[in-house]
């Protein structure tokens, strides 16, 4: 049918969460440039940062941004990568390290929110 | 069937891209709006996943306690580092603004008025920008006037 078909996947399911994700992203980024700039000291104390974190909700909010903006933005280098030929060793080498790369900054942003204590 | 190549060079061949001078090959051809936002969303998109890297590490003292993050954000409230966050602020509207304009075209029919969301999206985006810097400087703003 294909005289060049190379992948099953067309990539359609990568295109709609792209742009799923980049819309809950702008929610989110509204959210967070109100409350990071409205008051210029709700964003940069160590004590407005620690009195939101006593909200679990909050925690789980603010890692969903960090998982979908990582997912987003890393998605999007590997499009760019796609846009050119590549050798399948340098295809594999670059996304590994673009997924070994998010995953590692992932997890310190969750050891990161989770060493915030709860205050009781 | 006879093949007369004399004649063949009489039609002009159709550019095609000249993959050996990829730079010059970019750079020379016609830009509308339609290529500029997708430089541009390709520039800011870089700039982004950059500066979320940078932004788990430079909260990363958060693990440390009280003294060393409010240390860190010391600096970052230096008016230079404030007028570098109202910059960065414009690469997170073009890169929103021209992503909200790429699903229009793409579920909305937006594809016949694509240029039209290109203006709009710049004049959201600085009176938007314009906005958040009256908002970030309001007391250096109130101490001028």
């Amino acid at each position: 049918m294909y005289k060049y078909r190379v992948s099953k996947n067309s990539g359609s399911g990568s295109w709609v969460v792209q742009r799923i994700t980049g819309l809950a992203l702008v929610v989110f980024m509204i959210g967070h440039y109100i409350l990071m700039h409205y008051q210029p000291e709700s964003g940069h104390t160590y004590e407005a940062v620690l009195a939101r974190m006593q909200f679990s909700w909050y925690r789980i909010i603010d890692l969903s941004f960090l998982v979908l903006g990582m997912y987003h933005g890393l998605n999007g280098v590997w499009n760019i990568f796609r846009d050119y030929k590549m050798p399948t060793w340098a295809r594999i080498s670059v996304l590994s390290a673009i997924i070994l790369f998010g995953l590692a900054f992932v997890a310190w942003g969750f050891v990161i929110i989770f060493s915030i204590p709860y205050l009781s | 069937m006879e093949t007369d190549t004399g004649s063949q060079n009489t039609h002009r061949k159709p550019k095609t891209f000249d993959q050996k001078n990829w730079i010059s090959e970019n750079l020379n051809y016609k830009k509308d709006s339609g290529s500029w936002a997708w430089i541009l969303h390709r520039i800011t998109g870089i700039a982004l996943i950059a500066y979320l890297f940078l932004h788990i590490y430079s909260l990363s003292p958060l693990t440390e306690g009280e003294v060393a993050f409010n240390n860190k954000m010391e600096a970052f409230t230096t008016p230079v580092f404030m007028v570098i966050e109202w910059l960065l602020f414009a690469f997170v509207l073009f890169h929103s603004l021209n992503g909200i304009r790429i699903v229009i075209v793409d579920w909305a029919d937006g594809a016949k008025y694509h240029k039209q969301l290109y203006r709009l999206s710049w004049i959201v985006g600085i009176i938007l920008f314009l906005a958040m810097g009256a908002i970030m400087f309001s007391h250096e703003l109130k101490n001028l006037f």
